[in-house]
């Protein structure tokens, strides 16, 4: 499922704890939007540089591409000290 | 009927054995099928690699690391790795070797990487020193 939701907690010692809660599903429309815009081109660049190789990355990078955004919701990154500590967890 | 509950049947009838030992041996023949959780194929049904790392006794920095990375973002992240450049793969492996990990991750193949995140599920990875390092799937 893709991830809707992402927060993000940063804290360093003397100085204002950072909490924040982004509905990320916004940056994915905002990315699907740009890449379908970007895909006439995509396609035009991958049809020139097929034969030297790197058209036939261009176009099967796009799914992938998709499949990793798809595959975020779960991961939890918590990283810290006694001094200070990061968190990034997408839902 | 398996031939092992046949027998223990057979004992109980003869008397050999009384039903409470009969149900032992009986619930011990079945366990090994109903242990761990296995989803529909038959493989482990973990989800996630978690990474945990807590200060010991003696950590002066008592850092912290807990981290929980999904595996089919790991079968992902491997298949987007195949589309780096490869001008960037070489710095790359030229990194990991000065690490001392020689791997090339543009050679693992789709069936490998289907190997690699079954093996994975099997990992556990208890360390204790100055930090007590855990790893394993969930």
């Amino acid at each position: 499922m893709i991830p809707m939701i992402m927060k993000m907690r940063i804290y360093e010692e003397g100085k204002r704890s950072f909490r924040f809660f982004f509905p990320v599903i916004l940056i994915w429309i905002f990315v699907a939007a740009l890449l379908i815009v970007l895909s006439p081109l995509v396609l035009i660049a991958a049809l020139i540089t097929w034969r030297s190789g790197p058209g036939k990355l261009l176009l099967f990078a796009y799914p992938i591409f998709f499949s990793v955004l798809f595959q975020l919701s779960g991961l939890h990154v918590e990283i810290g000290n006694l001094k200070r500590e990061l968190l990034i967890h997408f839902e | 009927m398996s031939d092992e509950k046949r027998k223990i049947l057979d004992m109980l009838a003869q008397g050999k054995i009384t039903s409470e030992e009969a149900e032992k041996l009986l619930a011990a023949l079945a366990a090994p099928e109903s242990s761990g959780p296995e989803d529909s194929l038959g493989k482990p049904g973990y989800k996630y690699l978690r990474v945990q790392i807590e200060p010991g006794p003696g950590s002066e920095t008592q850092d912290r690391v807990n981290i929980r990375v999904p595996f089919k973002l790991i079968r992902a992240g491997l298949k987007w790795a195949a589309f780096v450049p490869q001008a960037a793969q070489k710095q790359v492996n030229n990194a990991l070797k000065e690490k001392g990990i020689e791997m090339d991750f543009s050679k693992i193949k789709p069936e490998d990487l289907e190997e690699l995140v079954t093996q994975l599920s099997d990992l556990q990875v208890d360390v204790e020193g100055k930090e007590k390092i855990r790893i394993f799937c969930e």
